[in-house]
């Protein structure tokens, strides 16, 4: 006990031997020019001190490598490596004192198995690819893909893997056993820790591992270690789910017969509800220089609304919300702003087909408002030339579904409104085929008027008040608080405390 | 010198006699000492300052403070509808289908009881059942009750929260809450907040219009839509739907428009001295506010006619001119959003569904507040949507707080009509439109809607999630106040990015 306590200590102590003998190195070679002699004393206390300290530093790392949490290979090259360290700074200090020549070959080993310890004790507590990851680190982490289709998605690797991976893998994979354990694959899973199983198929409740997880955080069996990412709500229902539903590490998502409960959850990672609308890019990628001064402000003068989209951004959103008497030139003020300007609002101004040769050039809009302006199937032509357009609002203008043919090569685009204008009603198959992966908003959405809507109510409104969903279940449900976790049978807790249980027959007790 | 040139002279010497008055030796000893000291304090401080870049929260520019400004992040959302049922609405009744119905007429258990405080239940409560039907609605297959059957037809373009909580079971501290950020007077509403970093598109008209119906003012009164301690220019505007929209907005008889803006311009010629003076940034709020009302005459009227909306518009909403009605500002708000205000924020009193008599029953009274919602709200989604104005525009629908799936027994009475009382612990919201996720609900309550399983949200959480979409992040958007800066999240909030696209 007493030594794994010491062994402890050996994180704090790595330092100083890395640090002192570094600093005994430098001072070493700057002794050896005329100007910086001086040092010469400072390399012998260096040395001594970090030679001590190495060799600290080795009882305290062994005594922490008989703990067995790490992978057994990279602890021995770590282990090894450290002694070498110790012997050799030893070396280096009687040398050093001795005043030797070979001084200079055992300072330059030192240093290079410092670096070489130094790394490899590195690796065992971060990862191996710690040092990597932190470069690429934009790159992996991304958000976890969105699955397309749920129901079809095999639960274990789509789903809870990446969950483990995220959140566990750092501490139980091949190179580091925190406690003995592997969650790296189903069958270290299975075996569990040390101190055993760590899993209860179809047993939540008793398994290790969700205990372990919904302990309150400053408890110290809890997992993830507190200063760890800690899992989320929707994590653990899914974790629990899956070790409830039999702990497949192979099986559909929809042969598992999802509960109400997680439901939602899983629905949750699909990437989006239907119907729901779909997230865009909101600016272009590259970057861009910041607009002239000179043209924003001539536009503000015309009572433009001209500014960035946002503060690290030189991208431009334009409104011509106010301007009154809108002409032709006002357009051509556009012009010195055409690479930065993203999204364009002309709506209720009368903006003709002649203005629109104008905006054509601005290439980098991707939001373009013409609603209720004059523009017609002549001018929507231009708008050919706008590559990056995703949404276009077209609402009571006269264009035709001709005229919005003419756009269908712009592959970027979304969203298209033409509620109100000219579009017949039989071309709207034709504009989907066309348009395959944009929405075409027509519009006209009717609310009708229930009698409900223009008459009120003076006596109580008779209701059903049975319901059709099954009456009488038994969910398990969890509360996570700071104070305590507690998994209670929910209906237990309504119906002790002499309450009384309900008839679960079908004539339940109508409140009308 | 003529005689006029005489009269100049002798009126500055009088003003600059004035001015030295002001200045007396305690002055002098107070500004050098405080100058310099100011002076390096003011250094010190600057170069510590950890306002870096994009994160410095807007420069308040006193000469035009409604100007339009940057957010700090590409905003998803540019305008919001607030819709507030003052009151609270029945969770219960409406979205939060719980299987509450076989607990129907039985005592309340004491386990829900214990340490709880209730505004008005007393004693042992007896439970009571969804008055309303439930029915799962859409392609999302989300659960709303037969009140709303309009509503119920969009619910794949919604997201509805399930679990919202909030720690006050009155109305008045309970919407200051939701409005914001603190239960108590003198914080700025969330209107104002957006107004401040944002500014509004439109200069002729306010950027935060608030719109009451429903016969009252919500219980917390204009504090609402106050500006707390932000200028007060960010306050918001009350537009009335019935007469003329800002009382006194046209001119008095014998006055034309001429002359008013000769008046204004006077008026604001003294206040521009007035500031040279004093420095006081409220005097260029006046200003501007003088400004913007002489540009609202004209202006306001305008968007604020509903007659010059086609007939089926009008029918869709169920808005009829000359009354005052929620119908008539959902309309309203629509036409303001379009033309480019930043905030709306509207509320519907007469949500309070106690039961003490059959207008507040929440199987009589609840019933016709839905019907005077549900077609107008649902409109209001279809319209913007068709107009393309739903992606850029979030709405927001809820109360201050839910309801108690126990039946209020006032004085431990039991009372004629079925009523709940205030429940603090859960209710239910939905946000829709400006990038948030249609079709999905977040959170869940227990099987009687008692209290929250998953998914806690409270009302910093749904502020921190307007911001976010309208581009800002809560947690840096501040604002300098008795020394320390302002958040409308106070310490609170996380950004529900569940329900986000």
């Amino acid at each position: 006990m007493l030594l794994t306590f010491l062994g402890r200590f050996h994180p704090v102590l790595v330092h100083l031997p890395i640090g002192i003998l570094l600093i005994a190195a430098v001072f070493y070679v700057l002794s050896l020019r005329e100007k910086y002699k001086a040092t010469q004393q400072a390399v012998s206390i260096a040395l001594l001190l970090g030679m001590l300290s190495a060799v600290a530093s080795c009882v305290t790392g062994y005594l922490l490598s008989i703990s067995g949490d790490y992978d057994t290979d990279m602890v021995s090259t770590h282990k090894w490596m450290g002694f070498a360290v110790a012997a050799v700074a030893i070396v280096a200090y009687f040398l050093h004192t001795r005043k030797s020549n070979a001084v200079k070959w055992v300072m330059g080993l030192m240093t290079m198995l410092l670096f070489i310890t130094g790394h490899s004790g590195g690796s065992l507590t971060h990862g191996a690819d710690y040092l990597t990851k932190s470069v690429s680190a934009t790159v992996e982490k991304k958000e976890r893909k969105p699955i397309a289709n749920v129901q079809e998605a095999v639960l274990y690797t789509d789903v809870v893997q990446p969950i483990l991976e995220e959140k566990c893998y750092s501490c139980h994979n091949a190179a580091k056993q925190k406690g003995g354990l592997r969650l790296d694959g189903a069958e270290w899973i299975g075996k569990g820790g040390k101190q055993g199983a760590v899993v209860v198929t179809g047993n939540a409740e008793e398994s290790e591992l969700i205990k372990r997880v919904l302990l309150p955080k400053q408890h110290e069996d809890h997992m993830p270690p507190k200063e760890k990412p800690q899992l989320t709500e929707k994590e653990v229902a899914l974790l629990h789910w899956w070790i409830n539903a039999g702990l497949s590490y192979d099986k559909k998502v929809k042969d598992l017969s999802p509960t109400e409960k997680i439901k939602p959850v899983l629905l949750s990672l699909q990437s989006a509800a239907p119907g729901a609308p779909k997230a865009k890019p909101q600016l272009p990628e590259d970057a861009v220089t910041k607009a002239d001064a000179g043209a924003v402000e001539k536009l503000s003068d015309r009572g433009v609304v001209v500014l960035p989209v946002a503060q690290n951004s030189h991208y431009l959103m334009a409104n011509f919300v106010t301007v009154q008497d809108l002409k032709a030139a006002d357009m051509e003020l556009l012009l010195p702003v055409k690479k930065q300007l993203v999204w364009l609002k002309l709506r209720n101004q009368p903006v003709n087909d002649a203005m629109l040769a104008t905006i054509a050039q601005c290439k980098t809009i991707t939001r373009l408002d013409l609603s209720n302006t004059k523009i017609t199937d002549e001018g929507l032509a231009q708008l050919k030339q706008l590559p990056n357009l995703q949404t276009l609002h077209l609402v009571g203008t006269p264009v035709t579904a001709k005229g919005l043919l003419q756009l269908k090569d712009i592959k970027t685009l979304q969203d298209v409104y033409i509620y109100q204008s000219a579009v017949d009603k039989n071309s709207y198959a034709t504009l989907k085929a066309a348009f395959p992966k944009a929405t075409i908003d027509t519009g006209g959405y009717n609310v009708p008027t229930l009698t409900g809507d223009t008459t009120e109510y003076t006596r109580p409104r008779k209701s059903r008040t049975g319901c059709s969903r099954n009456r009488f279940r038994v969910h398990i449900y969890f509360t996570v608080t700071p104070a305590a976790f507690s998994i209670r049978l929910c209906n237990s807790k309504f119906f002790t405390n002499g309450f009384k249980s309900p008839d679960p027959g079908p004539n339940m007790a109508s409140s009308t | 010198m003529t005689q006029k040139e005489l009269h100049n002279e002798r009126l500055a010497a009088e003003a600059r006699q004035k001015e030295l008055q002001f200045c007396t030796r305690r002055h002098f000893l107070k500004e050098s000492a405080m100058g310099f000291g100011a002076l390096a304090l003011g250094s010190l401080l600057g170069s510590c300052g950890n306002n870096m870049g994009m994160t410095s929260p807007p420069a308040f520019d006193a000469a035009h403070p409604l100007a339009p400004r940057m957010p700090f992040f590409p905003a998803k959302a540019r305008s919001v509808i607030y819709l507030h049922m003052a009151g609270a609405p029945s969770q219960l009744e409406l979205f939060d289908y719980p299987e509450l119905a076989k607990l129907n007429g039985q005592d309340c258990p004491p386990s829900l009881l214990e340490g709880k405080k209730f505004a008005f239940i007393r004693g042992v409560p007896k439970m009571l059942g969804p008055q309303a039907n439930f029915k799962q609605h859409g392609n999302s297959g989300l659960w709303v009750s037969d009140y709303l059957p309009h509503f119920s037809s969009i619910v794949d373009d919604v997201s509805i929260i399930k679990s919202v909580t909030t720690d006050q079971f009155n109305h008045a501290p309970a919407q200051l809450l939701m409005h914001t950020g603190s239960a108590r007077l003198g914080r700025p509403s969330i209107g104002s907040w957006v107004t401040y970093g944002l500014g509004t598109e439109n200069q002729n008209l306010p950027g935060f219009v608030v719109l009451t119906s429903g016969g009252n003012n919500p219980d917390a009164g204009k504090s609402v839509w106050g500006s707390g301690f932000l200028p007060s220019v960010y306050q918001g505007v009350q537009c009335r739907s019935e007469g003329d929209p800002v009382l006194f907005i046209n001119d008095p008889k014998g006055i034309d428009r001429d002359l008013r803006k000769a008046s204004i311009d006077a008026i604001n010629k003294v206040n521009q001295e007035q500031y040279k003076e004093f420095n006081d940034p409220e005097i260029l709020s006046r200003i501007s506010q003088y400004e913007m009302a002489y540009k609202m005459q004209i202006s306001v009227p305008e968007v604020m006619n509903i007659n010059d909306e086609p007939e089926y518009i009008r029918e869709m909403y169920g808005a009829q001119p000359g009354k005052g009605s929620f119908a008539n500002n959902v309309l309203l708000a629509r036409k303001l959003v379009e033309k480019g205000v930043r905030f709306v924020q509207l509320f519907d009193w007469g949500w309070d569904s106690h039961g003490t008599g059959a207008d507040t029953a929440v199987d009589i009274g609840l019933v016709n507040k839905c019907r005077q919602v549900d077609k107008a709200m649902t409109a209001l989604i279809l319209d913007l949507k068709q107009r393309g104005l739903l992606d850029e525009t979030l709405v927001i629908w809820g109360g201050e707080f839910g309801r108690t799936p126990m039946q209020e027994n006032r004085d431990g009475k039991e009372m004629p009509f079925k009523g709940r009382d205030h429940h603090a612990e859960a209710f239910s919201m939905w946000m829709a439109g400006g990038g948030v996720k249609g079709g999905t609900t977040y959170g869940e309550t227990d099987e009687i809607g008692y209290s929250i399983t998953s998914g806690k949200t409270d009302a910093f959480d749904i502020q921190a999630t307007i911001l976010n979409q309208l581009g800002f992040d809560h947690e840096k958007f501040t604002y300098e106040f008795q020394g320390r800066p302002f958040r409308l999240t106070d310490v609170g909030g996380k950004v529900m990015t569940d329900i986000l696209v």
